[in-house]
């Protein structure tokens, strides 16, 4: 990977330019205690007017309202609707296999990856959430995007075919976008999916493959090998097993949209051939819904 | 030599191994080419999945056709293609190769071989029988027929010789055996005439038909043109550039090598053989060096002068008295010394301190006693140094004689009158020399007379110190070595007062072989040497030039050894007594004409050979196959194209 965070940047925000500001749709996450944007329809921190209500004791002379009390005898407090941050970390993958690109006009799974993760995360931000990668604390603001592009391009890229997103990046109440090409081993996903189901947190996984990938167009004796050098497959006509592929591949993709639909997940597609926005109009309105 | 049109093959039977191309096109085709490596994240969701139908894929058409087409062109190389190979002479009899082995065939002698040889495979594959007539003048008798293979080790053996080519000269006899006619003759020339030729070609014209194979390149000779001032001359039968001739000789460390380069004069040209003088213009200390000379690039005996003293010019020192005889010269000894050895030496002359300051080689002292330089004389002399005296009246009158030093003999005083008006006798002859001391040879003139001398006392070393003696036994000339050198004295004076010995050409001869005795025991060649004189060859030259030392030395009389270069007496240094010469092979030229048979053209080109070029074919299509197989593994992939 050899471009630069302002590169990278630069490219995002292209890419994030024709996004309106989006706002997490206001699930309640009870457990969730900072502050945000968001009206939680119940009286608490914020800036919003909610309602009045009687003064009770352990209220301050202060937080009386004194303009409402003046039309009656009681003293009235004014309460404001709490508001509530959204927070979002999303999490891509670092496997071996990112880095390939069926050809040389098309950037790498990687590439594309990076590019949706600070799209999104700057889209985010500019509604206000608190927005992390994966591993660090969400925060607020523009410059955490720089942040956000720091870490993508310095990101190191793993010896292994397969990358999870450990269990403890969980926090209740946090929306979490992975984004992987989800051809390495399924059963460490699925059991995180099961795991995010069970601690609350929802969010969406996003599959980015190559065309190559999607479509199998080798013929040959060819002898595929992971991009570890872990795997080998060594055949004598390519052609013969495109069908056999294209049937494991719409297995893996049936199976891991099964369990996002069970963990109250979405799950997409999306190829490095296509144009970038529509990975990104897709997530945009999955985490909006 | 198969031929197919055009084309000949050498090795007909390696086109064999074509048969072999249809199995290794089916070898090649069952063999797959290597699988593309191919990095693919997928590669998981591949694990366990079997090919569908197992696809027996072969190597693409036009990979196999590479190769093949590279194996045949590998397969045709090897057999030896030629094309438009030179016709082979059709004749079916047997044949007869007669090879001039002279050293004029030195030069190209491996090519000569070559070209005998293939004529005897060909005779040999229609089973003819063949004869080797090797004209180097030994070949007697009857000339045998014998199956060629038996001929061809002979022929690698041989090697020519360091001679003229010499053809027999019983050609009834040599020719006993020989059919009368249907006889193919290969006459392997060195372009040069030799005596008998046109008799042998007449012959052999008679039995059958004659081809001429010429040599490749001119013929070049080199010959010491002795004298006062020898040169050298060179004869070629080419009228271009000549060579240079190359002085080769030892250096001041002993290591031998390249002393000068000598260039030839303009040529002049007659009956086709174009002649250069080469002057041997080197300073003295520089040419007594040189013990050969050599013309640049010719292997040749021919081509060779081995260098003996005739090439060397000594420095000679003459010291006497010339003040008494002036005005009148004819009466001083100095001027008959100066006159002998002018011609051929460095004279030096002077006081006797001032001429042992220049190192002669040679010190005359004429009729001069008392010298007050005696002990330097003598350490000169016992370095290596000659010095030749003469008696004189000056001599016979000394009162000292008997204690004079530097004297081979001890000498009475008084000189001897021999028919004079008051002595009894006639004036002496000269009697012969001996053969084997360094006069020997030497015509004496019958009207050489001594009338004086100064005789020696009677001792048991005078017969052995005696070079020359009168006809009555008493010494004219004596020696004695001393150290390195050696003193000689005349017992007879250097002008004519005392005999006419001076004045006859004897003197100078007796000179000149005294002088090159100097340093060095040898003496110039004499083509009037006489007697019972054996030469005994001491190194002798290859027909290639080439010196060692002589093997089996057989003495060659006087008489053969004059002849020039023979078969027992082959060019080299040659040794009797105490002289020592060199026998030259290098001598005139006539080019040879060939009226009336067929000459192969010089240096036409056999054909053109297909080898080289086919080989390189081979490695291109090689090279492509690689760069093709590099493409297929690695290149991109279209569907349908690698199961082809």
């Amino acid at each position: 990977m050899t471009a630069s965070p302002a590169d990278l940047r630069a490219r995002a925000e292209a890419a994030s330019a024709g996004l309106p500001a989006l706002m997490l749709s206001a699930e309640r996450l009870a457990a969730s205690l900072t502050a945000g944007l968001h009206g939680k329809r119940r009286a608490g921190m914020g800036e919003d007017f909610w309602q009045y209500r009687p003064a009770a004791p352990g209220d301050t002379a202060r937080s009386i309202d004194w303009r409402r009390s003046a039309r009656s005898d009681g003293q009235f407090v004014r309460d404001r609707e709490a508001e509530m941050a959204q927070s979002a970390v999303i999490w891509v993958s670092s496997a071996a296999g990112m880095e390939f690109s069926g050809g040389p006009d098309r950037p790498s799974k990687r590439a594309r990856t990076d590019l949706l993760a600070l799209a999104l995360g700057m889209a985010l931000l500019e509604g206000g959430e608190r927005v992390a990668l994966a591993g660090q604390p969400p925060r607020p603001g523009r410059l955490q995007a720089e942040r956000i592009a720091d870490a993508l391009v310095r990101r190191e890229v793993l010896t292994r075919d397969d990358d999870a997103p450990a269990s403890d990046i969980l926090r209740p109440g946090q929306r979490l976008i992975m984004i992987d090409d989800f051809l390495g081993d399924p059963a460490p996903m699925l059991d995180f999916l099961d795991r995010a189901a069970a601690a609350g947190v929802q969010g969406a996984a996003l599959q980015v493959l190559d065309p190559d990938e999607e479509g199998f167009p080798y013929g040959g004796a060819v002898l595929f090998r992971s991009a570890s050098g872990a795997l080998s497959h060594d055949t004598r006509d390519a052609s013969g097993l495109r069908e056999a592929y294209l049937a494991r591949l719409a297995d893996r993709r049936a199976s891991l949209s099964r369990a996002a639909l069970n963990a109250g997940w979405h799950f997409g597609t999306h190829d490095t051939g296509a144009p970038p926005a529509q990975a990104l109009l897709w997530l945009w309105s999955v985490l909006e819904g | 030599m198969l031929v197919l049109g055009p084309l000949g093959f050498l090795t007909p039977w390696l086109l064999a191994a074509l048969a072999a191309l249809p199995v290794i096109w089916l070898i090649l085709r069952v063999m797959p080419p290597s699988p593309k490596v191919l990095r693919f994240p997928g590669t998981r969701l591949l694990i366990g999945l079997k090919d569908p139908q197992p696809v027996a894929r072969h190597t693409p058409w036009w990979l196999l056709l590479l190769r093949v087409l590279a194996i045949a062109a590998l397969i045709l190389g090897f057999a030896g293609p030629i094309w438009k190979p030179a016709p082979e002479q059709g004749g079916q009899g047997p044949l007869l190769i007669v090879m001039d082995a002279g050293w004029a065939a030195a030069p190209d002698w491996p090519q000569r071989q070559a070209r005998a040889l293939r004529a005897l495979d060909r005779t040999s594959a229609s089973g003819q029988p063949a004869a080797l007539l090797l004209a180097d003048g030994h070949s007697e008798g009857a000339l045998p027929f014998a199956p060629a293979t038996e001929l061809a080790a002979q022929l690698r053996a041989f090697q020519p010789a360091a001679w003229e080519t010499r053809y027999p000269e019983d050609l009834d006899r040599l020719f006993g055996q020989t059919p009368q006619s249907g006889l193919q003759v290969l006459w392997l020339s060195d372009g040069l005439d030799h005596p008998g030729r046109t008799a042998l070609l007449t012959n052999l014209r008679g039995r059958g038909t004659v081809t001429v194979v010429p040599p490749e390149g001119p013929r070049q000779s080199l010959q010491l043109v002795a004298g006062d001032q020898p040169s050298l001359r060179l004869r070629s039968t080419a009228s271009g550039a000549a060579p240079d001739v190359l002085a080769i000789g030892t250096d001041p460390q002993g290591a031998a090598r390249e002393l000068a380069r000598l260039t030839a004069e303009d040529a002049q040209i007659e009956n086709g053989i174009s002649t250069r003088a080469v002057a041997i213009d080197l300073p003295s200390e520089l040419r007594n060096r040189i013990t050969r000379f050599q013309l640049d690039g010719q292997d040749s005996a021919g081509a060779v002068v081995l260098a003996d003293d005739s090439v060397r010019r000594r420095k000679v020192a003459l010291v006497g008295d010339d003040r008494a005889s002036e005005g009148q010269s004819l009466l001083s000894p100095l001027h008959y010394l100066r006159r002998a050895l002018a011609p051929r030496t460095d004279l030096i002359e002077g006081g006797l301190s001032d001429v042992l300051q220049a190192a002669p080689d040679v010190i005359v002292l004429a009729d001069l006693v008392g010298l007050p330089e005696s002990d330097a004389l003598t350490e000169w002399v016992d370095q290596g140094g000659l010095l030749i005296r003469f008696a004189g009246p000056r001599m016979a009158a000394s009162e000292f004689l008997t204690e004079e030093p530097l004297l081979p003999v001890r000498l009475r005083s008084g000189g001897r009158d021999i028919g004079g008006a008051l002595s009894w006798g006639d004036p002496r002859t000269i009697a012969p020399f001996p053969v084997d001391g360094p006069f020997g040879g030497l015509a004496i003139p019958a009207d050489a007379m001594i009338r004086a001398q100064l005789l020696a006392e009677p001792s048991p070393e005078l017969a052995q110190r005696t070079l020359a003696q009168l006809s009555d036994g008493t010494p004219l000339v004596t020696r004695e070595d001393l150290g390195e050198g050696q003193v000689v004295l005349f017992h007879s004076s250097a002008n004519a007062e005392w005999s006419n010995l001076a004045i006859s050409g004897l003197f100078v001869q007796m000179l000149d072989r005294l002088v090159q005795t100097a340093r060095a025991s040898a003496a110039p060649p004499e083509t009037e040497a006489e007697g019972d004189i054996f030469w005994t060859p001491v190194e002798v030259l290859d027909g290639f030039g080439r010196l060692s030392t002589s093997q089996d030395p057989v003495p060659v009389p006087a008489a053969e050894f004059a002849k020039g270069p023979a078969p027992g007496a082959p060019a080299g240094l040659y040794r009797s007594g105490e002289r020592a010469i060199a026998l030259n092979a290098g001598g005139p030229m006539r080019e040879a004409t060939w009226p009336g048979v067929t000459v192969e053209a010089a240096r036409r080109a056999p054909g053109i050979d297909l080898r080289g070029w086919l080989i390189g074919l081979a490695a291109l299509l090689f090279a492509l196959d690689a760069l093709g197989s590099a493409w297929l593994a690695g290149g991109p992939i279209r569907r349908g194209k690698v199961a082809a």
